[in-house]
């Protein structure tokens, strides 16, 4: 056969519109696929600007000592835009009678390359935006310095050497959470002034920040180039790993839309495996034609493996086409709700759309074609005479394996390949169990019931193997549909969990125990909501196990166990949100030296469970037992403590509380009026922080519900091809009930019972596996907390059985709208 | 030029084996034409399979134009189909996607014949049916659908013609146009005719006639 001869047959072919349905489900997958993707890593590249914010920079070096100039120059010339700052804590003194202990940031011109840098003229006043810093002679203050400085607007302070006028409040940095020295409120200056207050010494505790900024590649490079030469004490921070809360929420979403593509990938292989079948089975016949007039089967092979590979190449180009029409509809319709220009999507996508073309092809619309070519010519003397099987378990099994490469490939994540295999394996597995009871239990159940019911049940019987295949995959799809529903709504109620509207969005150090009063009266009068006093004090691990440990300054390096600070306090129970990971807790009235450690902080100082701490806290020191160690939600707005002790242990000792409150924006003046009854506190205000968090989450959740919806428009096509295999065979059928004398009441009523049955059932399937996905990947890659939807084993069943019975009997309502003669003159 | 010995055909069916075919023994020489007659289901078109190769015996042997049948593999049979056998079904079976005249280039495509539309045409337009180029199969008669066929047989001058029922489906003039094709054909380029019909008139015409009972043979 010539390729001339492929070229007509094609063309032929096309017109018959059968190729039309295989080239609409492979346009589906590579569209979908494309445009999930692309989406997707647009969405990323946003959304790690996004979280650039959080370092102010796309990319931060870090050092003990002066950054060299070479290096700047150098990030200069690959094109890297560079701000210069400095950190460190210092006294800032007003007078002899009003001093405090800072945390001095000092920026220089295009701080912060990224995000924004929040002041006010006033404390608390009225937030301005625009891009400035201090100029040289000024500094910007925390809003409570100015009560603890006693300073306003105009007057003058001292920083080391160099006096400074005070010019405005700062009310929020980007980098607040990733840039902090020390413990004082912040006093933001110029690098410019740095020189003249002569307080950097050699060995004073100071951090030079060098900001860089750029695209990714130039960052990247530099990168490359500067990490080989880093010295002790430098380090590089980057966008991912810096900011632990919104990594956490942007990793969650990148591994759902990235678990949503690789759902798109298994729902396009669906698609093209049903489209591909139905292809092959309608042409048996043609090929038994074909074969009896002479073609031979290398003829027949080539001639469909040439009109693949036409397919293939054309669905590749217009499902590219449509794929970034998708991508450019969300980032369309989401538009200023992207924190920031999408970036570009690159030309991964592409390529994975055509992997994709290309597995669905080879894997998945080849095989029922290629076994054409084995189909007997007898066929054409003998109706049952058909091909074997059209796909054998080989078939199956490579297709089965292409796809757990390309998904794998797809998310870059073993774990949420993992989970989507197990939930489909699931439903594979008591698929074929519910098939071989329908087979075998539907007449049974026929036999009682009237005679619509006989007919229906019947023909599902009949049809059974079509059946099976098709009820596993409505149960795949609806199942994908499902799990992707169930994992969206559980990582959005967790995000929301996280940050609770009426969560604290204030916290308050520092408070001496004499205070505690006072503090309860103000709050009580100014109606602020607020949570318990925690006791805090102040104290050091010295030793374990009667082993000394060396001072923090004194090893350089991770992972060597090293003295450490923190705030201890004590409590009868297992603090709220903590995790007991090993060890007890103690009773109330336990007055024994008992310890129990953060699980990080217990690594950092190297002890573990009954090892023997010793501690000093002011002056004094004391022994205690390591009695348990605890995992903490630091993801909480919850006050959390390191080391925690029983009461009566820590109680004899000098300390402070600490309590976390919440304050609505219109009640922020009373901070200032805090701060002057209680000037020696400390006031942290997380409320921007918690503001901003949320934007990006409300952002995230508006994606995913697109992304999701898409998957579902997916979900409903592989339905509908689903529907369609058999569509043939029943419309037949039906066809000839009606010729003999059947109602279309009848026709219809089996129709609407074979498909509501084959719906609820598939249903019930689905929902066994979405359980089964859910677990593994809230437990295995989202970190959750999992429990067992319930609702789905109703939700699965009745979804499935509306949703393919309207689709089902839709798609056969030919058959009772035409006369019966039209369908049977069908050749 | 075609020879049978011993032809058998067993299918295993639910109720046990069914002997279709029990020893065929047959002989027909090049150019000549032969009609097999026999009540329904007596295993005329199992026989007429076999012969065109599209099915193996159980048992026997066929030669075709010298070739043993049982030598060769599918694809060794499709080609000598290819070359030499034209086939008229008793379905028809038509491509439904394919009109008239591309169901009737077919073959001669698959043969690389180069003017495979005008000779499709004018085998059409022998038929009777110039007027129906470009028309599907689903839009033709039954009557019309068959002699589709046959111009399809007839295209690619077979050397050995095999035809179930040609003429089944067709009133009196038209059956007897084809009936005058089908001998025309083996007149002018001496094709080895098997027929299969319960047509007394087209048996009468053939040079041999072979009578089939319950999966045996007799010539008449
Ligand atoms: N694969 C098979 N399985 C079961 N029975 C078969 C098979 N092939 C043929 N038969 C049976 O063998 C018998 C002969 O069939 P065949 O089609 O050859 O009859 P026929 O002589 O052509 O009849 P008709 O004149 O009606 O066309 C029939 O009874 C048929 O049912
Ligand atoms: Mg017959």
């Amino acid at each position: 056969m010539t390729s001339g001869l492929s070229w007509k047959l094609l063309s032929r072919e096309w017109r018959s519109g059968e190729l039309g349905i295989l080239l609409l489900a492979l346009v589906m997958a590579v569209s979908v696929v494309v445009g999930v993707s692309s989406f997707v890593s647009r969405l990323q590249s946003a959304l790690l600007s996004e979280s650039a914010r959080f370092l102010a920079a796309d990319m931060v070096l870090v050092s003990r000592t002066p950054v060299s100039d070479e290096w700047v120059q150098e990030a200069e010339s690959q094109g890297l835009v560079t701000s210069l700052g400095v950190g460190f804590p210092s006294m800032a003194v007003a007078d002899i009678d009003h001093m405090a202990l800072v945390s001095i940031k000092a920026v220089s011109t295009g701080y912060p390359l990224r995000g924004d840098l929040r002041w006010s003229r006033e404390p608390y006043g009225d937030v301005i935006a625009e891009g400035s810093i201090p100029a040289v002679g000024e500094v910007w203050l925390a809003p409570r310095l100015f009560a603890l400085l006693d300073v306003s607007l105009g007057d003058q302070i001292l920083v080391g050497e160099a006096e400074l006028r005070v010019t405005g409040a700062v009310r929020g940095e980007p980098d607040a959470t990733t840039a902090v020295f020390g413990f004082g409120p912040r006093l933001l200056m110029n690098v410019g002034d740095i020189p003249a207050t002569g307080v950097i010494q050699p060995g004073s505790r100071v951090e030079y920040r060098l900001l860089l900024g750029g695209d990714r590649s130039a960052v990247s490079s530099f990168t490359e180039w500067v990490e080989p030469l880093l010295g002790q004490g430098q380090r590089v921070d980057s966008i991912d790993g810096s900011q632990p809360r919104i990594n956490d929420t942007l990793d969650r979403a990148q591994g759902f839309l990235l678990l949503a593509g690789s759902l798109a990938v298994v729902l396009a292989a669906a698609a093209i495996t049903l489209a591909s079948r139905r292809f092959g089975e309608r042409h048996t016949q043609y090929v038994a034609i074909l074969k009896s007039l002479g073609a031979r089967s290398w003829e027949i092979s080539r001639l469909y493996g040439f009109s693949l590979a036409v397919l293939g190449a054309i669905g590749t180009v217009v499902g590219c086409a449509v794929g970034w029409a998708i991508q450019a509809g969300f980032i369309q319709l989401l538009g200023d709700l992207l924190p920031v220009e999408p970036g570009p999507a690159g030309w991964k996508p592409v390529l994975i759309g055509m992997v994709t073309a290309a597995v669905c092809m080879v894997f998945f619309a080849w095989p029922p074609l290629r076994r054409l070519g084995l189909a007997s010519p007898l066929s054409v003397l003998r109706a049952d005479v058909g091909i074997a099987d059209s796909q054998r378990p080989q078939d199956y099994l490579l297709g089965g394996l292409s796809i757990v490469a390309l998904m794998w490939w797809y998310s870059g994540s073993a774990a949420v390949t993992l989970a989507v295999i197990a939930g489909l394996s699931v439903v594979m597995g008591l698929g074929f169990f519910a098939a071989r009871g329908l087979l075998s239990g539907g007449r049974r159940v026929g036999g009682f019931a009237g005679s619509i019911w006989r007919v229906a049940l019947a023909g599902l019987q009949r049809r059974g193997r079509a059946n099976a295949l098709q009820m596993v995959i409505f149960a795949m799809a609806i199942m994908l549909m499902l799990l992707l529903s169930v994992v969206r709504s559980s990582l959005i109620g967790q995000w929301q969990a996280q940050l609770p509207i009426d969560a604290p969005n204030h916290f308050l150090l520092n408070l001496a125990p004499e205070e505690k009063p006072v503090l309860e009266g103000f709050f009580r009068e100014q109606g602020v909501a607020t949570e318990a006093l925690y006791p805090m004090t102040r104290g050091r691990i010295l030793s374990v196990n009667a082993e000394v440990l060396p001072e923090w300054r004194e090893v350089e390096g991770e992972g060597v166990p090293r003295q450490r600070e923190a705030n201890f306090t004590w409590s009868d129970d297992l603090p709220e949100g903590n995790v007991l990971l090993d060890g007890e807790w103690w009773d109330a009235d336990d007055s024994r030296a008992w310890i129990s450690l953060e699980e990080g902080f217990a690594q950092d100082i190297g002890a573990g469970l009954g090892d023997r701490l010793s501690l000093r806290i002011g002056a004094a020191e004391l022994e205690a037992q390591v009695r348990s160690i605890r995992k903490v939600d630091w993801q909480s707005m919850r006050p959390n403590f390191f080391v925690v002790f029983p009461r009566q242990v820590l109680e004899q000792y000098p300390g402070m509380y600490m309590t976390s409150f919440r304050l609505l924006p219109d009640q922020k003046p009373v901070l200032n009026q805090l701060v002057s009854v209680l000037p020696t506190v400390t006031v942290i205000e997380l409320d921007i922080v918690i503001r901003e968090m949320r934007t990006v989450i409300d952002q995230v959740a508006r994606a995913l519900e697109l992304v999701l919806g898409v998957i579902l428009v997916a979900g409903a096509l592989v339905l509908i091809s689903g529907v369609r295999s058999s569509l043939d065979a029943r419309l037949k059928e039906s066809a000839l009930m009606r010729a003999l004398g059947a109602r279309s009441r009848l026709v219809l009523g089996t129709l609407w019972i074979e498909f509501l049955v084959l719906g609820a059932m598939a249903g019930g399937l689905a929902a066994a596996g979405t359980e089964v996905a859910a677990w593994a990947l809230q437990t295995r890659v989202f970190e959750m907390n999992w429990t067992p939807t319930l609702a789905l084993w109703w939700i699965g069943p009745v979804t499935g059985a509306l949703i393919v019975g309207t689709l089902g009997v839709w798609s056969c309502r030919r058959v009772v709208n035409t006369p019966p003669v039209t369908l049977l003159r069908e050749v | 030029m075609i020879k049978v010995s011993q032809l058998l055909k067993t299918v295993s069916t639910a109720d046990g084996d069914l002997n279709i075919l029990r020893g065929i023994d047959l002989e027909i020489e090049p150019g000549a034409s032969a009609a097999i007659v026999g009540a329904s289901g007596s295993g005329k078109s199992t026989l007429l399979g076999l012969l065109a190769g599209m099915d193996v015996p159980s048992g026997g042997e066929i030669w075709l134009d010298g070739e043993s049948l049982n030598e060769l593999d599918e694809d060794q049979r499709a080609r000598l189909r290819a070359e030499k056998v034209g086939f008229v079904f008793q379905s028809f079976q038509l491509l439904p996607a394919l009109t008239a005249r591309e169901n009737v280039m077919l073959p001669l495509e698959l043969a690389g014949v180069s003017d495979a539309e005008q000779i499709a045409e004018q085998f059409l337009v022998e038929v009777g049916l110039g007027e129906r180029l470009s028309h599907y199969p689903t839009t033709l008669s039954g009557g019309e659908q068959q002699r589709v066929a046959i111009a399809r047989a007839f295209a690619r001058q077979p050397r050995i013609l095999f035809a179930d029922e040609p003429t089944g489906n067709l009133d009196t003039r038209t059956g007897e146009r084809v009936i005058e094709l089908l001998f025309e054909l083996n007149g002018r380029a001496s094709t080895t005719l098997v027929l299969v019909t319960h047509d007394e008139r087209l048996a009468a015409r053939c040079d041999r006639c072979f009578a089939m009972t319950a999966g045996e043979i007799v010539e008449r």
